[in-house]
């Protein structure tokens, strides 16, 4: 009976973002057009590492509110390591390095000092918006050029963008190890119930800390595929929008944000309909005022939906 | 100390009466600037052409101490209010305030006159303040509108135009110019319009999509040279290295891509100049020399001076303050050049 | 029934939250001390009139985030709440002229934002972050809308005179956030409904057994916060003397940090609106001191987090001391 009731909310969203398509392009032919298919999967990128991140802290009962933040923050120590070296592999390594130290001490303090998650890490989105204009001398823009970030940016393999592949993988990686390893089972058991996945003889403090050092590396992936295609960085970029997003992509895909329930390719559909919906009111030229209202009610929309799906299970139990 | 400030601060009143301030010389020169945001990159330019500008000053002349400070309400104008309402109890000698709206301020004009402080209204003119620096935002868009006609070509040219955020007066005055200046000619269609709200992410989705949605479109023209980083990154990675870039703010790496590259004009603005024309100003007020009440910021066309010729023989009117790139570069990187201590001296 | 639990978590809580008071004094004494070392001015009369008026909106919006958080809620909407009732309520002025009209325009704006709020997490039992942030996005492009994303200049002296108008250094507002403290706080101990918000948040589902509602009592509550909006949006729009559509802009943030500060658990039913006081006041004399030395935005940021921090460990450790 649940496998039913989760599979018919992730086809809830399935259709729901196919029936909104439809409707785009009924007012706009041109939306289904291969070149602006393309465009959105490679605007959804930065959002999708960011939900995909956001996905296993919130099944795991928490929240990363610093991941748009951070994102920023990466995205600016690739570019003050490219600007003063030249060098693209190094400030690779160096956001790889510098987000997991990042994740691990947001990890750690949820972990092992049992601070909410909440606290943890909006202090995290403080911090790292800070940091990001006080690491770049005196806040400048730093131009990222070359072959590299051409290739991150705009290099397409098969008609796809080479980081819209990049995310497609890390999907794929993610509901291998989100369905079929004994990782995914923890994380959903210390979302369900912390107490019981300590009885059970799970490791709670490593598998927390691990799940805080993957999404910051996410938005370090999301730092770095976001500036390439920019190609330049500066600090003060909206990481909170990029956050809020990947935060109602997976929503809308059916996680619980008290945690203890969602799939990966719920999240990933939800990716596609926030992505749809920016597209398609850019593309409409719908002003940016209706844009907010337009978001804001699809998501209740979602919510209400996600409710009355809940409403019919619990009838359905009884 | 105390009482002295006083007596200066009575006199300055009286002089502003007069419509020239003395900041009579009690050897001290403190200027705070209120600025509405510090992260575009205008902004970082321009902030740091005041701190440069401020240390000049205070090193070149020994017979006066130059301080100052700047602040960034970050968009939020019950933060600005707050800021105003610190500094001004802290008595600087000179504000500049990058109102967010100058309505809201008018209350604090008065307050900060009563106190002796010189109140220079930034961008948006206000009659109370005690001078508007002001950047004759039409003309120039005005400008680059001509200098787009005088360059397409006399062919069908297509067009886009990113705009600033709904409602922003120097957005719209720019909007208003650019369009303006199109009009001149018939062979330009603008074939959209789109706020990006000084938003660099924004630019980069709106080129993004216009790029699908016109793929026959022949420029990009922005109200901020913010959005030309994104817009010519983007067109470049997509292979669309025919696009035309029209910018306004004078950013240095903006004029950078103008000579064999594909930005055709620019409005000489430069943060950099800005900053250091502000402490210029306050350095002459404070030396009692008379200012206009609305002082126009000099805010020439760039164009490359291939580019100036061909754009004269199409018929661009020739009284026109143009800059060559070289020399725009220099003036922009060095704030100094045209408002240093030595162009006081 | 009720109150045989009652009593016991009060006490635990008391110690645990006398011990935050104490710290967040310490911290206040101890920032206030400094920046009036580095600036002579700061306990100038005007600058604490300009210091606790700048603090007004984020006392009121505070007190109601206390009330939220609990319950074990949130509400991240309030910011663009004031933006939204604020524009509801200057255009009711605007077209009516009747600043009274505005003033009730304004503050039934914000309640139906938090009707809508309460509705969905009270009654639905959704989850409040959600909500509340797509009525976050909502209300801001509400607002947006409502404005035509442009200001409205507002004259009118009454609608004006609580955000705008000073009696000597004392700007009019402290007062009334005093008083607005002082019935809040009858309402929160002194009342059914008080002890209603403490027990939902101290278990929801004990809460329902013992027939006190709690769905209901969660609207009345997003309901309450929502009207503390729309008065700060009153407040807000006589402070700047215009109606703003970006007016709050992340002002949440800054509420959930001060009630954070002082001392509400985000897993509610612990926390007291002093708390609240005492986390804005810190909070605001940061901000205040900040602004006065010129310091970097950036800097500020950091150690607004750093604060943030700061305190939550501080907690933990001398909980633990006692444990």
């Amino acid at each position: 009976m649940q496998d039913f009731g989760k599979l018919f909310r992730e086809n809830n969203i399935i259709f729901v973002t196919l029936a909104l398509c439809l409707v785009f392009f009924l007012i706009s032919p041109r939306f289904l057009s291969v070149d602006n298919m393309s465009a959105i999967s490679r605007q959804i990128v930065p959002i999708g590492l960011i939900a995909l991140g956001q996905f296993f802290v919130v099944v795991s009962g928490n929240i990363d509110l610093s991941m748009g933040m951070g994102s920023v923050l990466f995205a600016i120590v690739l570019g003050v390591i490219f600007g003063v070296t030249g060098g693209v592999a190094l400030g690779i390594v160096a956001v790889i390095v510098f987000s997991l130290a990042f994740g691990f001490v947001n990890g750690l303090l949820v972990a092992k000092l049992k601070l909410p998650s909440f606290i943890v890490t909006l202090a995290g989105l403080f911090i790292a918006q800070g940091l990001s204009g006080l690491i770049i001398p005196r806040g400048q823009q730093i131009f990222l050029m070359g072959g590299f970030f051409r290739f991150v940016g705009a290099e397409k393999y098969f008609g796809f963008y080479a980081s819209f592949l990049f995310l497609v993988a890390l999907f794929a990686l993610a509901y291998v190890v989100y369905n079929h390893t004994r990782w995914g089972a923890y994380v959903i058991a210390i979302g369900n119930s912390e107490e019981n996945a300590k009885l059970a003889g799970i490791n709670v403090d490593r598998v927390k800390i691990g799940i805080f050092m993957f999404s910051a590396l996410c938005s370090g992936f999301a730092g770095v595929i976001l500036s390439s295609r920019m190609g330049f960085v500066q600090p003060g970029l909206d990481g909170n929008g990029l956050l809020l997003d990947g935060i109602a992509a997976i929503i809308i895909g059916g996680t619980l944000i008290l945690g203890g329930r969602g799939t990966v390719t719920g999240a990933f559909w939800g990716l596609l309909f926030i992505g749809v919906t920016n597209n398609a009111l850019n593309l409409l030229n719908v002003t940016d005022v209706w844009h907010q209202v337009f978001k804001g009610s699809i998501i209740l929309a979602a919510l209400g939906a996600n409710y009355v799906l809940w409403q019919s299970r619990q009838a359905e139990a009884q | 100390m105390n009482t002295f400030k006083k007596l200066t601060a009575g006199l300055a009143l009286a002089g502003s009466m007069m419509g020239t301030t003395a900041l009579a010389a009690d050897g001290t020169l403190d200027v705070v600037f209120i600025n509405d945001g510090h992260v575009a990159p205008y902004h970082v330019a321009w902030l740091s052409g005041f701190e440069d500008a401020l240390k000049a000053y205070d090193e070149a002349f020994d017979d006066v101490k130059v301080t100052g400070r700047w602040l960034s309400a970050e968009g939020s104008l019950e933060k600005m209010i707050q800021q105003a309402e610190v500094t001004i109890n802290e008595k600087p000698d000179v504000m500049f305030v990058n109102a967010i709206n100058v309505d809201a301020f008018e209350p604090l004009v008065a307050k900060a006159q009563a106190e002796g402080i010189t109140w220079i209204a930034v961008h948006s003119p206000m009659d109370s303040a005690d001078y508007s620096f002001t950047l004759g935002d039409v003309v120039n868009g005005t400008n680059q509108g001509m200098a787009m006609c005088a360059l397409s070509g006399g062919e069908p040219y297509k067009v886009g135009i990113m705009l600033g955020q709904a409602g922003n007066p120097s957005g719209e005055a720019r909007r208003e110019g650019i369009l303006k200046g199109i009009s001149t000619c018939d062979n330009i269609e603008v074939v959209a319009e789109q706020p990006a709200d000084w938003d660099t992410v924004k630019a980069q989705s709106i080129t993004e999509n216009w790029l699908t949605q016109f793929p026959d479109l022949d420029a990009i023209s922005g109200v901020t040279d913010g959005y030309m980083y994104p817009a010519i990154a983007v067109s470049q990675n997509s292979g669309r290295t025919d696009i035309d870039f029209y910018g306004y703010d004078g950013d240095i790496p903006i004029i950078q891509q103008m000579e064999g590259g594909n930005v055709k004009a620019d409005i000489l603005l430069s943060g950099t100049r800005e900053g250091w024309n502000f402490v210029q100003m306050a350095y002459r007020i404070y030396k009692g020399e008379e200012i206009e009440k609305v002082y126009d910021f000099f805010t020439p066309l760039v164009l490359s001076k291939e580019n100036h010729e061909i754009a004269l023989a199409n018929g661009f009117p020739a009284d026109v303050q143009v800059y060559h790139v070289e020399d725009a570069l220099e003036v922009a990187a060095k704030g100094y050049l045209e408002f240093g201590p030595d162009s006081v001296k | 029934m009720a109150d045989i639990t009652a009593p016991q978590r009060r006490s635990f809580s008391l110690d645990g939250l006398t011990l935050r008071y104490a710290v967040l004094v310490g911290l206040i004494v101890i920032a206030s001390i400094g920046f009036s070392m580095a600036n002579e001015n700061f306990y100038s009369m005007t600058n604490i009139g300009i210091l606790l008026r700048s603090i007004s909106v984020l006392f009121l919006v505070s007190m109601g985030m206390t009330f939220v958080m609990l319950t074990g809620g949130i509400d991240l909407s309030v910011g663009s709440n004031v933006a939204f009732s604020g524009g509801v309520g200057v255009v009711t002025l605007v077209s009516t002229g009747s600043p009274w009209l505005g003033f009730a325009a304004a503050i039934l704006a914000g309640m139906a934002i938090g009707w809508i709020n309460g509705f969905f997490i009270g009654k639905l039992q959704l989850s409040a972050f959600m909500v509340t942030l797509a009525t976050f996005a909502a209300a801001r492009g509400l607002a947006l809308v409502i404005y035509d994303a442009d200001s409205i200049n507002v004259h009118d002296p009454v609608f004006l005179w609580l955000g705008g108008t000073s009696w000597g250094n004392l700007p009019v507002v402290i007062p009334f956030v005093a008083l607005m403290f002082v019935a809040l706080s009858i309402l929160l101990y002194k009342t059914t409904f008080g002890r209603d918000v403490y027990a939902t948040g101290s278990n929801f589902n004990t809460a329902f057994v013992l027939g006190r509602q709690p769905g209901r009592k969660l609207i009345w509550v997003y309901v309450l916060t929502g009207a503390l909006a729309g008065l700060s949006a009153i407040i807000t729009v006589g402070r700047v003397s215009s109606g703003q559509p970006w007016t709050g802009l992340y002002l949440e943030f800054d509420a959930i940090t001060a009630v954070i500060l002082g001392g509400t658990a985000l897993a509610g039913g612990r926390g007291k609106l002093l708390g609240t006081i005492l986390g804005v006041l810190l909070y605001g004399i940061i901000i205040n001191g900040l602004v006065l030395t010129g310091t970097n935005p950036y800097l500020q940021s950091v150690i607004k987090g750093a604060i943030l921090l700061g305190v939550v460990l501080l907690d933990t450790y001398t909980q633990r001391g006692k444990a």
